[in-house]
């Protein structure tokens, strides 16, 4: 059990590549937090840093009050799961888990002891004596698990532990993550690329591109304020929509003009733009398929649109349409209060007309690509 | 169900050569697919067959003339006329053995404790292994067990030959001494170099990689003179030529890091790391996850660094010169048959050859599996 505190971290390979820079971030003791972003954002890197596998080229690292920027692995009271596991193939699922506890010259009995209980959390304990080759993708993800549970760590890191099991899987272990975390809790580092796992798993989520920190928050900030276009679409499934529009100010007051319709911005929002001292300017303008509303005759203040494709996914439908002026919008309209003829209206070249509230409104500049309501 | 019964069964087959179309019914076209595959595999046979006995003819002949009891150089038939073991009971002609060398002097006696105890410790150990966790079973290694007791034996049956008046004994035990040294150290060598340059990333590991290729390029046999001179500054040359053969087979062991670190580089990364974390120093990794995988490629090395100083004439030739006791069995058999009565010595020569064959051979038919995957477990990533 321990914080951890990255300060002003970099990571410079041999080929001169750049992976991680300014990476700043207090975790705090018992804290999960997910790193997330898309492959060769380095967020990896950042975990394989704090674990001691790879040299950290500027900045230092805390784990406690001790500084382990050149610390082994292996005096950092860490455990770390792997994406492929990396079980020992040679050795029973027993050993495999006992394997750290003999290093540190445990005793049989107490290692016993460990074991069994580590093997009962995560439900293998009919397992103990097979290698890990007779074991399934789930199986094996657990013996990782176990293996990092019965050292007991300050630290637990999981590099994309379940990118290797299929959907199904990948729930349930999902849920058990969150389960297991309430049985040992501990200090967790999680790094994935799917914004379900930061978005369910994490209490703080840190949203990294091309080596930089994005934003860092919970999953509820970075999901209603978005610091940019990059984190505005990466969180939220599916992804938010992005149109052109206009930011017209009158006096105090800011209205979004795009498409021929115009929507008034609450006072909130008026006054985060005012403290930034915007003027009336072009913007790109981001709405989440959730937040739209769907009409089915054109009236004041709706977007007319054309569908393109319409996705049935059960209790909701997410419809592809085109506006007007070109852009491509996602929205999503639950399922249970249609009626046959709306449904029937929902087909390939059909108009429909969707608006949306001021309040769910994000906007970023287009140059920064910044949020202009942070 | 009654109609589809009716449907005869048969297949079409297309005739390319005749360009017709052939009803064939399914049992024939089997037996003629069958027939087919045993033609081709009989031929494939029949080619193999005859190679091995090609190849095997100089070692039947080898063994043959062993067995010849009329004297001369080579004859003009293959079976012998007169069937004899003279020609081995010459080679071993005035050997001794005593048990006494084991507590001969002080020296004597303390390494036959330290063998022993080590030994019978071992199998021991091996035999009355106890389960590490409850949950696995009990069982002693009896192969391992075996393993330990046979070098035992081996070591001190070594030490106990008495060589003095025996030639071919005494460069059969060198040739013995310096193989095993060099399969030990080599071994340990090769494997290290080879992990070393899979898994550590330094500065100038590319560069050592492909300046031991080329050097590995040259011939060994461009050092020879430079080797001599170097080795007599020693003192390792003639009367020591066993410790010098020992020192130039292992100088350049490292350079054969090449198939081994093929099969670790197909070993996942993530293994060491995993194991790094969860407390192994680079040692223990090596240790205690990385060589119990590679069995495969450890037992190839250890064969061929075995199997190089056991067959070597050059080297041992040179470093050797002129002085009989130091020779290894191949420079003294060919000796015999160069500068003694070659008539005399000829058959004589075959049976020594005979002798070194069987080690060799008993060697490779246990470990015969193990080096095949070596061989194609490394060529998975050059």
């Amino acid at each position: 059990m321990a914080s951890v505190t990255l300060e002003g971290v970099k990571k410079i390979y041999d080929n001169k590549v750049v992976a991680v820079q300014e990476f700043n971030l207090e975790i705090k003791d018992k804290e999960f937090v997910v790193f997330v972003g898309p492959s060769g954002c380095g967020k990896s890197t950042t975990l394989r840093m704090i674990a001691g596998l790879e040299d950290i080229s500027e900045g230092t690292l805390k784990i406690g009050d001790r500084v382990v920027n050149d610390v082994e692995p292996k005096d950092r009271d860490i455990a770390m799961v792997f994406q492929n596991y990396a079980l020992y193939p040679h050795i029973s699922v027993y050993e495999n888990m006992a394997f750290s506890l003999r290093i540190r010259k445990m005793d049989n009995e107490e290692i016993h002891r460990r074991v069994c209980q580590a093997a009962e959390i995560l439900g293998i304990t009919q397992y103990l004596a097979r290698k890990p080759k007779a074991l399934s993708g789930g199986q094996r993800q657990r013996v990782a698990i176990g293996r990092a549970i019965v050292r007991e760590p300050a630290v637990f890191l999981m590099d994309e532990p379940l990118s290797n099991l299929d959907a199904k899987l990948r729930n349930q272990m999902r849920a058990e993550i969150i389960l297991l975390r309430k049985r040992i809790d501990t200090t967790f580092i999680y790094v994935t690329h799917d914004q379900t796992e930061a978005m369910t798993l994490g209490d703080r989520i840190v949203i990294m591109k091309d080596g930089f920190i994005q934003q860092v928050g919970t999953p509820q900030e970075v999901f209603d304020t978005p610091r940019n276009l990059f984190v505005a679409g990466f969180i939220g499934s599916p992804q938010m929509n992005f149109l052109k529009a206009k930011l017209v100010r009158t006096g105090d007051k800011y209205a979004v003009e795009l498409l021929g319709t115009s929507v008034a911005l609450e006072d909130a929002k008026c006054k985060k733009l005012l403290e930034k001292n915007v003027q009336t300017k072009e913007v790109i303008m981001g709405v989440r398929p959730e937040h739209t509303v769907v009409r089915f005759d054109g009236s004041d203040n709706a977007i007319e649109s054309t569908i393109s494709v319409n996705e049935m996914m059960g209790s909701e439908l997410h419809l592809h349409v085109n506006t007007i002026a070109g852009d491509r919008v996602i929205l999503r309209l639950p399922t249970i209060d249609l009626t046959d003829e709306q449904r029937a209206q929902l087909s390939y070249g059909n108009k429909l007309y969707f608006s949306f509230a001021s309040k769910v409104v994000h906007l970023f500049d287009p140059e920064t690509e910044e949020s202009l309501l942070f | 169900m009654a109609k589809k019964n009716n449907i005869p069964e048969v297949d079409i087959i297309v005739d390319e050569k005749a360009g017709v179309i052939r009803e064939v019914e399914p049992d024939k076209k089997l037996r003629s697919k069958k027939g087919h595959e045993r033609r081709v595999n009989g031929a494939i046979y029949a080619i193999l067959i005859l190679m091995s006995i090609i190849w095997l003819c100089p070692f039947v002949f080898l063994v043959l003339q062993s067995f010849r009891g009329e004297s001369g150089g080579q004859v003009a038939y293959v079976i012998p006329k007169q069937w004899t073991l003279d020609n081995y009971a010459f080679l071993f002609q005035g050997v001794g053995f005593s048990l006494q060398t084991l507590v001969k002097d002080l020296p004597n006696i303390i390494l036959t404790v330290i063998t022993n105890v080590l030994g019978i410790w071992g199998m021991v150990a091996f035999l009355r292994r106890k389960p590490k966790n409850p949950i696995e079973k009990t069982k002693g290694n009896l192969k391992a067990a075996a393993l330990v007791f046979g070098v035992l034996l081996l070591i001190n049956f070594m030490r106990c030959v008495d060589s003095t008046n025996c030639d071919f004994v005494r460069w059969f035990m060198n040739t013995l001494t310096i193989a095993l040294f060099c399969a030990v150290i080599q071994t340990v060598m090769v494997l290290s170099v080879s992990y070393t340059l899979s898994r550590m990333r330094f500065k100038g590991r590319k560069l050592i990689m492909n300046v031991v290729l080329v050097l590995g390029m040259f011939p060994g046999f461009l050092t020879m003179i430079v080797l001599y001179y170097l080795l007599k500054m020693f003192g390792l040359t003639q009367a020591g030529a066993v410790p010098g053969l020992i020192l130039i087979s292992c100088a350049s062991s490292g350079m054969g890091y090449y198939i081994s670190k093929g099969f670790f580089d197909t070993i996942p990364k993530s293994l060491d790391e995993s194991a790094r974390i969860d407390g192994a120093t680079r040692f223990q990794v090596f240790l205690k996850i990385i060589m119990p995988m590679a069995k495969p490629i450890v037992i190839y090395t250890i064969l061929m660094a075995f199997m190089g100083p056991w067959g070597d004439y050059v080297f041992a030739s040179y470093v050797a010169f002129g002085h009989k006791a130091s020779y290894n069995v191949a420079v003294g058999l060919y000796r015999w048959v160069n500068t003694n009565d070659y008539q005399g010595y000829f058959t004589r020569f075959c049976a020594g050859g005979v002798l070194v064959a069987i080690p060799i051979t008993v060697l490779f038919m246990a470990l015969q599996k193990y080096y095949v995957e070596g061989v194609t477990g490394g060529a998975v990533k050059g």
